[in-house]
């Protein structure tokens, strides 16, 4: 019994190691670790440019108040392996965010998926990496 | 329990084995692009398959694609961990990884001004392509990342050894000064020294002195792949050499790359406006919440 626990865990570090991605230019410690989903933003600005990309959107929270949030994503070679582009987002685009908010609070964030008003997906991450969302639609 | 722990490991190297070949054999319809291919646009999911037929002779040229630029490469080995003298300890401890710190935290001269990565650490971190050219006494690397470049004198000059304070010492450089010798038709050794102190070896910001020797092997395996493995020496700074890893290139069907820099206006901006308001947690794991590049890389 404990042979077979030992050998799953194994293969499971093993698989993990082999398949998960690592860190690209910094860790996400500054992050929390569920992202907020926050439907209906709207696109002010999309900065393709390194070491990260930025995604600046305007969001209406539950009290009507707007808030204006930054959130990254990879830099451009990486995201380009994902099929984005500096084409990929507009001003005005409407969007759902699903960000890792910063433990600071601010309005900042680390978002890995970007759904728009069509229902494209737009994942910053391998496909190899586990979906962190139950409800993800491939 | 021995015996668990054997099966373990077995289990382990399977699966590690079984992913690097699949890795390996991704077939190229799943990597090329879908629509026409520009010679002028960069596709770095596109790699050459299979071998290409035999490397050519005492040749490196051309336009590779390197480690993490796509999951077709193969990921070779990570670089050791030294084991530091007192001076390089003391070192370390001033230097803030951007890992550990976070871009709000870090002192990395790369990630906090756009300092040139400088050679070693340009192969052990973000050498997602590059090209090289063969000249009548010198073979040049041209990097991706930064628009970099490095000469290496094929003409049998010796190594420099005077980096001191003497009328005619040499200047410290970020690249280094290199010399390279054919040690038969496929392998060719590399010695560089004389390399700038305030580039850091690795991104955890392992140091180096301006005497240390960094020895490079090149392998051409065959037309469309080589791979290159590293030791340093600096008896400065380590208690004894050490590997700085062996890295795979697969050659570029269209041999175009894109432009790839670090700008010191977009850091600015990145900083400003997302890095330091995220803040710095070096003592909480440095998890990942979005994408990145395969494990066992810098």
């Amino acid at each position: 019994m404990k042979m077979k626990i030992a050998g799953s865990v194994a293969l499971i570090i093993g698989l993990a190691i082999a398949a998960s991605p690592l860190f690209a230019h910094h860790g996400d410690a500054a992050y929390s670790s569920t992202p907020l989903i926050l439907k209906g933003c709207i696109v002010t600005e999309f900065d393709w440019m390194n070491p990260h990309s930025l995604i600046k959107f305007d969001y209406k929270n539950e009290k009507g108040e707007v808030q204006h949030w930054t959130m990254e994503i990879g830099s451009p070679p990486s995201m380009q392996l994902l099929g984005w582009s500096r084409n990929t987002l507009h001003y005005g685009d409407v969007i759902t965010a699903y960000v890792y908010q910063s433990k600071t609070g601010a309005l900042v964030g680390r978002t890995n998926k970007v759904i728009l008003a069509d229902g494209t997906v737009l994942a910053d991450r391998d496909d190899s990496t586990p979906s962190r969302y139950s409800d993800e639609k491939k | 329990m021995r015996q668990a722990f054997i099966t373990a490991a077995l289990v382990t190297l399977a699966a590690l084995v079984v992913s690097s070949v699949a890795v390996a054999q991704t077939p190229q319809s799943q990597s090329q692009p879908k629509q026409a291919v520009s010679p002028w646009k960069y596709y770095p999911k596109d790699v050459a398959v299979g071998d290409g037929g035999p490397a050519p002779k005492r040749d490196l040229s051309g336009t590779w694609a390197g480690p993490g630029s796509t999951p077709s490469i193969p990921a070779g080995t990570p670089a050791e961990r030294p084991t530091l003298t007192p001076l390089a300890e003391q070192i370390m401890g001033q230097r803030k990884s951007v890992g550990r710190f976070g871009p709000a935290g870090t002192n990395d001269p790369t990630a906090t001004y756009c300092d040139p990565l400088g050679f070693p650490r340009d192969y052990v971190y973000q050498n997602r392509a590059m090209s090289v050219a063969t000249m009548p006494n010198r073979v040049v690397f041209l990097f991706q990342f930064g628009d970099f470049w490095r000469e290496v004198w094929t003409d049998g000059r010796a190594l420099p050894t005077d980096f001191g304070d003497n009328r005619d010492s040499l200047d410290p450089t970020f690249m280094g000064y290199s010399v390279g010798r054919w040690e038969d038709d496929y392998n060719f050794v590399i010695d560089t020294t004389g390399l700038d102190e305030r580039t850091w070896v690795m991104n955890d910001g392992t140091p180096h002195s301006v005497n240390a020797h960094v020895q490079e092997r090149w392998t051409r395996i065959d037309h469309n792949t080589m791979k290159v493995s590293m030791t340093i020496d600096d008896p400065k700074m380590y208690t004894k050499p050490f590997s700085l890893g062996t890295y795979f290139f697969r050659w570029v069907p269209n041999q175009k790359i894109g432009e790839w820099l670090c700008v010191p206006s977009e850091t600015l901006k990145y900083l400003t406006e997302q890095g330091k308001p995220a803040g710095a947690f070096p003592d909480e794991p440095t998890e990942r919440r979005g994408g990145g590049r395969r494990r066992g890389q810098q």
